[in-house]
């Protein structure tokens, strides 16, 4: 079973940071929730969600 | 294959396109030949009206003859549209035809620029002496063939893929068609009568 | 449609290819016997295998025509139309099936509430077409020219008819087109510009009366009518997202395929020998379709007659003896065309090599060339550009299939952006090394933009995935070194989004302003080379020849 995760992002562009959550091994293209950019770095794990 | 170190000297051939007022209504490509030639191992720089015509590829040839060049930097469109062209022009001429590189002062300058025509001419410059710089660095190369499989796939059996199946058959392909219903038709199979023929659709 | 009843074991349509009976099994009871299984027992052939299952089958081909059609769209959201309130508002593939003779009616035009066939017909074009609001802003291209057959097919089956068409412009540019809405006309259609605000019913008779702003003659008009008949649009097949990522495919704005030039490679895929027929690729008639049938398998077949098609020399090379054997290449790689053991020397298979880059791009060894896009080749280009007055330059990588590509369509839409932006071109966006980067910045670059495909639309699989772990890293890398991380941007742009690539870079203009000739000195500074590292591309800078 995926494993999932919250965890923590900051748009290079915009400065906007937020949390998403990210199962193991996923395969997705980020982009800011804000301005749409594509410049998103993974900041540190943060926790690990409760399974849903 | 030549590498760098065969090479006694670099002599790089650049060849600006005003394609018609395409990229000369735009920028300055006097200026932009001019300059050209001031970078390091161009030993010509021509402006042509249309690079890609026949006499503006007669230039390239020509060229390539007289001033014994072994690379050709063409500053005009976008690579993925005339790359093909302009390689086969310097096979033509005798060179490997990796030898060759574009700068796109077109798509990626002139179109984008108008009405900046400093702007769009400081561009072009950079544009071309990115191109140089690249083209001294540039080697020959050689392609791999390998075979393509004679038999081709259709997705989607509605008119246009029937019409395409039929056709590629009729030329003698092995085809396959796939279809995720039940009956090949399609939408059209769907209609009674077509336009502008008013006949049935089937 | 809904219109009549069918059975579970049916045959489609009675021109059906091939024609033979299929059963639904949703509807069938056959999955357990003792409920049912009569068809089994009256099949003399013994045809019918309740247990059958879809099978996989696998063929190599040489070429892929993609005709994956059109959907039609469905009106319920358009609810001024009363499509699922009023039985007698039809759609026009709803109108299909009423006056086919194949049809549940056998052809006898009749309206739905009461069986009685209609006298007056209106028809509202463009519903789901040519309409930001509900976003589906295109033509789709066919509707008037269905709506004018439709008309005319009325006419000559009961002239009796008075039909009115509802339009804001009518296109009839095809051959003959333009005969037949005069005819239309001609046979007393009424054509009225505007369309309607919406639809009521009367109870009682079930008659419709639609409400519209003739917009010729500026009034407010009320029509009566015993049917509405919604000229629908129609857009691409939704089956087609699953397939645009299987052939690395990418689409239009509006959900189109998009082709490899507009004019001059109108039916060729981006994708070496993928080829678009129909209405994938943009909204068009039958004629059309057939047309563009012809040039895709004229295509395909100049192709599979070559026999053999030629690999473009960008293909990676490994030199055996700078080889750390450390298998960083072969684990990047999106095609397995390295292959590699441990505490061995990594070996490349050119046939299975797409020359993406990403273990170029990777080896910190210098083991790596790609031919064509050279680590020497691009190093010379950042310098180039950067050469002087770097502070006044936004400087991009941009990858062939889709940034750059993107940038090409700003140009052939002539959009406008800042003329400061420089973009040099690599294959694939994880071409573009750790290296490359900070030397752009060592040149006094004040932003750098790593562009490439969205996911979907990556052209080598995966391996812009690479991309985005290296950006990570040297954002790494530049806040360690006291560089502002956010001067480095990553951006996915696809070959049909002229619009982000001009976005992007006003927005990389606004971000270049931001930076200081101080940030700029300083980034020169702290990302120097360590001293160990990075003899190699030094000596041969020294070894490349100079001016004469």
């Amino acid at each position: 079973m995926a494993t999932t995760t919250i965890e923590s992002f900051r748009c290079m562009m915009c400065e906007h940071e937020y949390e998403e959550k990210v199962s193991k091994g996923e395969d997705v293209e980020r982009s800011c929730p804000k301005c749409r950019s594509n410049s998103i770095r993974h900041l540190k794990k943060k926790k690990v969600a409760k399974p849903n | 294959m030549a590498t760098l170190d065969t090479v006694d000297e670099l002599r790089i051939g650049v060849f600006v396109c005003d394609c018609g007022l395409n990229i000369a209504g735009a920028l300055d490509c006097g200026a932009v030949t001019e300059y050209a030639e001031t970078l390091p191992d161009v030993v010509c720089a021509v402006r042509n009206k249309y690079t890609c015509a026949d006499p503006g590829q007669n230039e390239i040839k020509d060229a390539v003859r007289e001033h014994k060049l072994n690379r050709v930097v063409v500053a005009s469109c976008t690579p993925r549209q005339h790359e093909p062209t302009f390689r086969q022009c310097v096979l033509d001429a005798g060179l490997n035809p990796y030898l060759m590189e574009m700068a796109n002062l077109r798509e990626h300058c002139s179109w984008v620029h108008p009405g900046d025509w400093e702007g769009a001419t400081a561009k072009a410059k950079d544009l071309v002496a990115s191109a140089v710089a690249r083209a001294r660095f540039l080697q020959e190369q050689e392609e791999l063939a390998v075979p393509v499989t004679r038999r081709a796939l259709v997705i989607g059996g509605g008119i246009a893929g029937i019409e395409a199946a039929l056709e590629l058959a009729d030329q003698g392909h092995e085809v396959t068609l796939v279809e995720k219903q039940a009956s090949i038709g399609g939408i059209m199979a769907q209609l009674d009568k077509t336009y502008p023929t008013m006949d049935c659709s089937i | 449609m809904g219109l009549s009843s069918r059975r579970a074991v049916y045959i489609p349509f009675p021109q059906a290819v091939p024609c033979s009976y299929i059963l639904n099994m949703d509807d069938c009871l056959g999955i357990n016997p003792i409920a049912c299984g009569k068809c089994a027992e009256v099949c003399e052939k013994d045809a019918i295998n309740y247990d059958d299952q879809g099978e996989v089958v696998t063929r190599d081909v040489g070429a892929i025509i993609v005709a994956t059609g059109l959907d039609v769209y469905d009106p319920t959201e358009m609810d001024e139309y009363g499509y699922t309130r009023f039985e007698n508002v039809i759609t026009s593939m709803e109108f299909e099936r009423l006056i086919c003779a194949g049809g549940p009616t056998d052809g006898h035009f009749v309206r739905p509430s009461d069986q009685e066939r209609p006298k007056r017909i209106g028809f509202i074009q463009c519903v789901g077409s040519r309409n930001p609001k509900i976003g589906r802003p295109y033509c789709s291209n066919i509707c008037c020219m269905n709506t004018i057959k439709d008309t005319l097919l009325l006419a000559d089956h009961y002239p009796d008819t008075q039909n009115s068409v509802f339009y804001q412009d009518i296109r009839a540019s095809g051959k003959s087109f333009e005969d037949m809405f005069q005819r239309s006309k001609e046979a007393g259609t009424r054509y009225i510009r505007g369309l309607p605000g919406d639809i009521d019913e009367d109870p009682k008779t079930r008659h419709l009366i639609v409400t519209v702003e003739n917009t010729t003659s500026g009034k407010l008009e009320r029509h009566e009518l015993d049917m509405v008949v919604l000229s629908v649009g129609v857009q691409p097949s939704a089956d087609r997202d699953k397939l645009a990522s299987m052939l690395t495919l990418s689409k239009t704005s509006d959900g189109f395929f998009m082709e490899s030039h507009p004019k001059l490679k109108p039916v060729d895929a981006p994708t070496r020998g993928v080829y678009f027929a129909g209405f994938c690729e943009s909204p068009k008639d039958i004629k059309d379709s057939v047309c563009q049938a012809g040039a895709a398998s004229s295509r395909a077949g100049a192709l599979l007659n070559a026999g053999e098609i030629k690999i473009e020399a960008i293909t990676s090379v490994i030199d055996g003896e700078a080889c750390s054997k450390c298998g960083l290449c072969a684990k990047v790689c999106p095609y397995g065309a390295i292959t590699w053991q441990k505490g061995e020397v990594a070996a490349v298979v050119e046939a299975a090599c797409a020359g993406c880059g990403a273990c170029g791009a990777t080896c910190t060894f210098g083991a790596i060339t790609m031919r064509h896009f050279t680590d020497d080749q691009l190093i010379a280009q950042v310098r180039a550009i950067l050469a002087e007055k770097p502070e006044d330059k936004v400087f991009g990588f941009a990858c062939n299939w889709c940034s750059y590509a993107g940038g090409d369509m700003a140009g052939i839409s002539r959009i406008q952006y800042p003329s400061t932006n420089r973009v040099i071109r690599t294959m694939c966006s994880a071409r573009v090394s750790e290296e490359m980067v900070l030397e752009a910045f060592r040149c006094g670059a004040p932003v750098v933009l790593v562009s490439g495909c969205h996911y979907a639309d990556c052209h080598y699989i995966d391996a812009n995935r690479q991309t985005v772990k290296r950006v990570q890293k040297l954002w790494n890398k530049l806040e360690k070194a006291g560089v502002r991380p956010e001067r480095l941007q990553l951006e996915w742009i696809s070959a049909a989004e002229g619009q982000k690539f001009a976005k992007v870079m006003r927005q990389m203009e606004e971000l270049r302003q931001t930076v200081t000739a101080d940030e700029i000195a300083h980034a020169r500074e702290a990302l120097k080379p360590k001293p160990k590292k990075k003899p190699k591309t030094k000596e041969k800078e020294e070894t490349a020849p100079t001016a004469s």
